[in-house]
């Protein structure tokens, strides 16, 4: 039986659901030596921002039992040198890209996101509201919903391509942040970044990680994730592009059930350089067997 | 690649030895190969292992490592025959010395191993010193293996054998030396370059880092450069930098 991978995300056709999530990917150079990146439904490339950023210190990961706690403190080369060289070459990669936004402030948001745009070189912003592991860098708004919304309005006029927010799973209730965006203009949201974790060194009795405190991925939150998209699934009506732990077709199919219309790859990409091709075939074999046709038929069945 | 040959060492260091599948012939000295641990998900991380000694001729590859934890837990228990998944060879190596030139090598602990397939890639006409650190008689393995390749001194940091305390006490005041290669503890790594200060001693250091992804594209495993404005990642732009590069 032929199936068709392919999906619609706010206009942008993807031909298949799976792409690598932000900052586990960094621009797909390397993971470009491992297999050709048009295999691939998008690209997300690691988080931009208007000035470079040298990141944390290190350690800044760490594995737990199933999974891994990272904080590597959004370091990214800055906009300008994204500009001329991560994303020329990845213009020519014959795939959808996706920039990944941070900033500490909602102007710089505005700027980073204004250039991407106009350069022609990207097919969506993924805006970053929810990463954990820097002080200003997002997720003071990710968790408040009025000043995410206020964000998304702000950015928006700036945005001329879809415009996905990646929510934070460190707040009570997701619906409500994922419903603030949706008020503010977001076209599709992605869900979930890490949630904030710890691992103590035994020896030296202080945390193992230098930030202190990272976010958790992997496997491990996998449950959390699901089960945060089945609830903001039922909030809002926009596309939704789900991850946490996801490592096999089986993993991709369960968010698709849950409401999810792509899915996103990120500590799996580790474990196995080549996951995210693994894992679409794995979805295509699961689709035959299962007489599925198009993901259409099923997205959302378990709501 | 399957295990040939899990023997241990000391008390708590082994040799894995593992044959089968693998480019042996594009190893440089000072790359590692990261390796799956268990056969679910339990350890998503990959472990990376200096190789020790890759034989392009018998097809084998030796990795060394210290049990420290449920991964390495896991590598002691694989049998003669058991399936290992190893990815590699990942980093840039060692740089080799010019013929003729006069070479100090120098490794603390698990970090010596990838100065062995080192020593066994220099040129015939150097005989380099090689000081291996370990803390103490217990914990030494592959003197004799080194011997074959160059001068061995040995420093124990109780003196239980060889010199009593770290590796920079067995250095002399003189500095006869065009090349350091050195892997080991950070401040070992320190206090060799301290000790060579203003000296025109050429120096390669093998940095370690807890690492995630290994081929370079999750920032997890960075360091500083010398200038303090940038990074440069240990899995790709190392393991081994040119000492001034980097802050140690």
């Amino acid at each position: 039986m032929s199936v068709d991978l392919s999906v619609n995300i706010t206009g942008l056709t993807l031909k298949n659901p799976v792409m690598p999530a932000s900052g586990c990917f960094g621009f797909g150079r390397e993971y470009g030596e491992y297999y050709s990146l048009d295999r691939l439904g998008a690209v997300v490339v690691k988080a931009t921002t208007l000035h470079p950023r040298l990141g944390n210190s290190t350690p800044r990961v760490t594995e737990v039992t199933g999974g891994m706690l990272n904080a590597i403190g959004l370091a990214n080369p800055g906009l300008d040198q994204v500009l001329e060289e991560e994303l020329p070459w990845l213009a020519n990669q014959n795939v959808p890209v996706i920039v990944n936004v941070a900033g500490d402030t909602v102007e710089d948001y505005c700027i980073v996101v204004d250039q991407i745009c106009q350069s022609g070189l990207a097919h969506a912003i993924e805006l970053n509201v929810s990463c954990p592991n820097v002080e200003r860098g997002g997720l003071a708004f990710g968790v408040d919903p009025q000043v995410l919304r206020r964000l998304v309005e702000a950015v928006r006029p700036y945005c001329t391509l879809p415009l996905i927010v990646k929510l934070s799973p460190n707040v009570s209730r997701i619906q409500d942040v994922a419903m603030a965006a949706a008020e503010g203009g977001a076209d599709a949201l992605s869900l979930i970044n890490t949630l904030v974790g710890m691992q103590i060194d035994l020896r030296t009795r202080r945390p193992v990680l230098a930030n202190r405190t990272g976010g958790l991925s992997g496997p491990a939150i996998k449950p959390v994730a699901v089960r945060m998209v089945y609830d903001v699934a039922k909030a809002v009506d926009l596309p939704l592009i789900g991850m946490g732990g996801i490592f096999t077709g089986k993993d991709a199919l369960e968010f698709i059930m849950a409401g999810a219309s792509a899915v996103a790859v990120g500590t799996a990409n580790f474990t196995d350089p080549r996951a995210c091709p693994r894992i679409i075939r794995e979805l295509r074999e699961l689709m035959a067997a299962e007489g599925i046709k198009n993901l259409e038929e099923i997205r959302g069945c378990a709501l | 690649m399957q295990v040939k040959e899990n023997r241990q060492l000391t008390k708590d260091v082994y040799a894995l030895k593992l044959v089968g599948d693998f480019p042996y012939h594009e190893v440089q000295a000072g790359q590692f190969v990261d390796i799956k641990i268990g056969a679910g998900l339990e350890f998503p991380l990959r472990r990376p292992l200096s190789i020790a000694h890759c034989d392009v001729k018998k097809q084998e590859l030796t990795l060394i490592y210290r049990v420290v934890g449920g991964g390495t837990t896991w590598l002691r228990h694989r049998d003669v025959g058991d399936s290992v998944d190893v990815l590699g060879p990942l980093g840039t190596g060692f740089p080799l010395p010019k013929p003729q030139s006069s070479v100090l090598v120098v490794g603390g602990g698990v970090g010596i191993p990838p100065l062995y397939q080192l020593v066994r890639e220099f040129d015939s006409s150097i005989q380099p010193q090689i000081i291996l650190g370990f803390r103490d008689k217990f914990d030494c393995f592959w003197i004799e293996e080194f011997a074959e390749y160059g001068k061995v001194t040995v420093c124990t940091e109780d003196g239980s054998k060889g010199h009593k305390g770290l590796v920079t006490t067995a250095l002399g005041a003189e500095n006869k030396w065009d090349y350091l290669y050195s892997c080991g503890p950070k401040p070992m790594l320190r206090a060799l370059k301290g000790h060579f200060e203003g000296t025109t001693i050429q120096g390669y250091v093998s940095l370690e880092e807890r690492m995630a992804c290994g081929i370079g594209a999750c920032s997890g495993c960075t360091c500083l450069t010398s200038d303090g404005k940038g990074t440069k990642r240990v899995c790709k732009d190392g393991p081994v930098f040119p000492w001034e590069e980097v802050v140690l």
